[in-house]
């Protein structure tokens, strides 16, 4: 017995602990790919040692990722779900590591030419789960709204399902586009859509105000009204990890929450924490 | 599909380019929207196609496979070592190959209602693990109604999957009491659809009736009943965890006409009962676990469980449950056992383990006592048993594992029972590796 515990023991140490990574893999939202983008650009400039790549997916793939051991980071725009962490427990003892990096104000695309240009969370909520489908309904033209949105891979997807919808489900009208960048384009290009997304993504559309109620005073998300709370549909965007970083890993996450590294985060169009 | 639409979009676009190179003198207005209404046609057409080709994926999608193989060499002490660590080893050998466990898992997932049904098919034969529907209330979304074949509500080692446990088998006391550790029956859940956010979100629950036989038919009226109370706290902010909960069986095992259940306890002749037609078959247990991460040594977990109670058994050299129809005499015990289970991350892809687990089948008796007088019907089933296991587990990749593991097993002596008057040869070392999808 004592042999095979000696063994044991002599196994455990020889090949337990690993040295650490210099190539550190970041995988999850596609609101956060321009972000992590300009974050590794600007971090392997001054750290040429470390190799830093980012792929998108949506927030449910990186943590899939970080799960299955095939990403070092994951990045999210909503809260890891509980049934996400009761996996990361199994496998690596851990409830998971947070970071909050950024704000974000989800806000709420219509075309340029739409003639509304605020709407209640009910409002919101009535269009996405098929309740309202006509834009005079809600003081614009007589016709029918063409609702775009994301994959339920996607973060922001689960984010306003739960946050907007109440946890009830999208229409079936909807149409799930691959990214925001998509939806954007999506509304751009029909003047009768209305689609969803973060704030940085907004070129050539319109985001409306919208307020908690119909009684509420309605507020754009601009970045004093993000800050401040009065925008009713902000959230944070995360990195997630296994477990405590370590090494080069917790050095870039360091310098994310530095403030060059929030510099970037305002300057993609996104809101520093710090 | 996407690829493929975004292709063809991409081609179109580069053969008008083309054309449009070739001979740009000759292009007019009227061309110019011919192509783009043709090009319109051909996207919508391939659009079409795509929700066509959408709707018989996202059918597919709810038809999901998984499963896992485990293959094992092992060695024990001696020839025809008697073991938990797989089963008894034959007469004539102390080593062996085998195929553990061979699952292939179907599960058909139409969000609310599932279909589950799971075989293990392995050199031994093939046989059934579950087949089970689940129903869930479409309002809370966290109430739900389980029926047929599945793992018993009780504890958390029954519950916690072959596949992920890093011992390689579950403890004494878990297979002596939970052979197989499934059971025919219905049960209903509570499981909160967005746990944490109020005070209810920290518990679940599980409780049914069932029919008390393991995965057999079912062989009497009684229906035995099983439940287990959990709570979760999780900690975030900390990386710590506790989880928990108390568990309950009340059942009893069918007793023959004609028939008597001894009580063998530390009387010099056990008492027979003749009057009951069931002998009861009563647990409490209680189980925790914890999660954190220490400074240095980084993630670990403590697993824990207490189980006592009443167990009767068909015979005098064994406690095990039954799973078929007794025709003889019931022998029934007091019983306690416990298990406590340590996992420290080494990095990421490995993990040292080390379990103790104890099962004491009769708290009654000890030593000496056993197989002193015929008339007490003490046996070696009322033997006490502990387990000693250290082990280390590697992860290659999300698919592949491999565990290398020492089982050292120690149990009560009499000099009253031949065979028992010394420590048992029965030690195994393990080396699997498992294949799971």
């Amino acid at each position: 017995m004592k042999k095979i515990i000696l063994l044991l023991v002599i196994a455990a140490l020889s090949f337990g602990f690993q040295s650490d990574n210099k190539v550190i893999t970041v995988k999850g939202s596609d609101t956060m790919v321009i972000l992590a983008q300009r974050w590794a650009e600007k971090y392997m400039q001054t750290h040429p040692e470390v190799t830093i790549q980012i792929t998108g997916g949506g927030s449910g793939v990186g943590i899939a990722a970080l799960i299955n051991g095939s990403t070092d980071i994951a990045k999210a725009s909503r809260p890891m779900k509980p049934s996400e962490r009761e996996k990361l427990k199994q496998r690596y003892n851990s409830l998971g590591v947070e970071v909050k990096t950024a704000k974000d104000g989800l806000s709420i695309y219509v075309n340029d030419k739409n003639s509304v240009r605020e709407l209640s969370i009910q409002q919101i909520k009535d269009i996405y789960t098929g309740k309202i489908t006509n834009w005079k309904s809600l003081g614009g033209r007589d016709t029918k709204i063409i609702i775009y949105g994301r994959e339920n891979s996607s973060g922001t997807y689960v984010y306003f399902k739960d946050n907007v919808l109440g946890g009830e489900d999208f229409t079936s009208k909807m149409q799930s586009m691959p990214g925001t960048s998509a939806v954007v384009n999506a509304v751009v290009k029909d003047v009768n859509s209305i689609g969803f997304g973060g704030a940085a993504f907004a070129k050539g559309i319109t985001m409306v105000a919208v307020k908690k109620d119909a009684n509420s005073k309605a507020f754009e998300p601009t970045e004093e009204n993000i800050k401040n709370g009065n925008y009713p549909i902000t959230r944070f965007l995360y990195l997630y990890l296994k477990t405590k970083p370590t090494g080069e890993v917790k050095k870039f996450i360091d310098w994310i929450l530095s403030s060059e590294g929030q510099s970037i985060v305002s300057k993609v169009g996104y809101f520093p924490i710090r | 599909m996407k690829r493929s639409i975004l292709l063809s979009v991409l081609l179109l676009i580069f053969m008008i380019n083309i054309t449009a190179q070739e001979d740009t003198s000759k292009v007019t207005p009227d061309d110019l929207k011919a192509k783009i209404e043709e090009l319109k046609g051909h996207i919508e057409g391939l659009n079409e196609s795509y929700l066509e080709t959408k709707a018989t994926v996202d059918a597919l999608k709810k038809i999901k496979f998984s499963g896992y193989i485990q293959t094992q060499f092992q060695s024990a002490e001696v020839d025809g070592a008697a073991t938990f660590a797989g089963g008894n080893f034959a007469a004539n050998m102390h080593n062996r190959f085998m195929v553990r466990r061979g699952r292939l898992k179907l599960t058909y997932d139409n969000n609310l209602t599932n279909l589950v049904l799971q075989i293990d098919a392995t050199e031994r034969g093939l046989g059934l693990k579950d087949a089970y529907l689940f129903l869930k209330e479409p309002w809370l979304k966290s109430f739900g109604l389980k029926g047929g074949v599945f793992d018993r509500p009780f504890g958390f080692e029954i519950g916690y999957s072959s596949s992920s446990r890093e011992t390689p088998e579950r403890s004494r006391m878990f297979q002596t009491l939970f052979p197989g550790e499934r059971d025919l029956g219905i049960s209903v859940e509570y499981s909160p659809y967005s746990p944490f956010e109020n005070f209810l979100g920290y518990f679940n629950f599980k409780a049914g009736f069932f029919a008390g036989n393991g995965s057999s038919v079912e062989v009497d009226n009684k229906k035995d009943f099983i439940g287990r109370l959990g709570f979760s706290l999780p900690f975030y902010e900390e990386n710590l965890a506790i989880d928990g909960g108390v568990s309950i069986y009340r059942g009893g095992v069918k007793l023959a006409a004609g028939k008597s259940i001894f009580t063998v306890d530390n009387s010099n002749a056990a008492s027979a009962n003749v009057k009951s037609s069931f002998a009861d078959r009563n647990y409490l247990g209680f189980d925790l676990q914890l999660y954190y991460a220490m400074p240095l040594l980084g993630n670990f977990s403590l697993r824990g469980e207490y189980i006592s109670g009443k167990q009767p058994s068909g015979s005098s050299a064994s406690s095990t449950s039954p799973t078929s129809l007794q025709t003889g005499d019931l022998f029934m015990r007091n019983f306690a056992g416990y298990y406590l289970n340590y996992v420290q991350n080494l990095g990421d892809k490995n993990q040292l383990v080390i379990k103790y687990d104890v099962y004491d089948p009769n708290i009654d008796v000890e030593g000496d006592q056993i197989g002193a007088a015929a008339a007490a019907k003490l046996g070696s089933g009322d033997i006490k048993y502990s387990t000693m296991g250290i082990g280390l587990i590697h992860y290659l990749d999300d698919n592949l594992k491999f565990v290398l593991y020492y089982d050292s097993v120690s149990n009560e002596t009499t000099t009253k029972l031949a065979g028992f008057n010394s420590d048992l040869k029965d030690n195994v070392l393990t080396f699997r590796i498992q294949y799971k999808f």
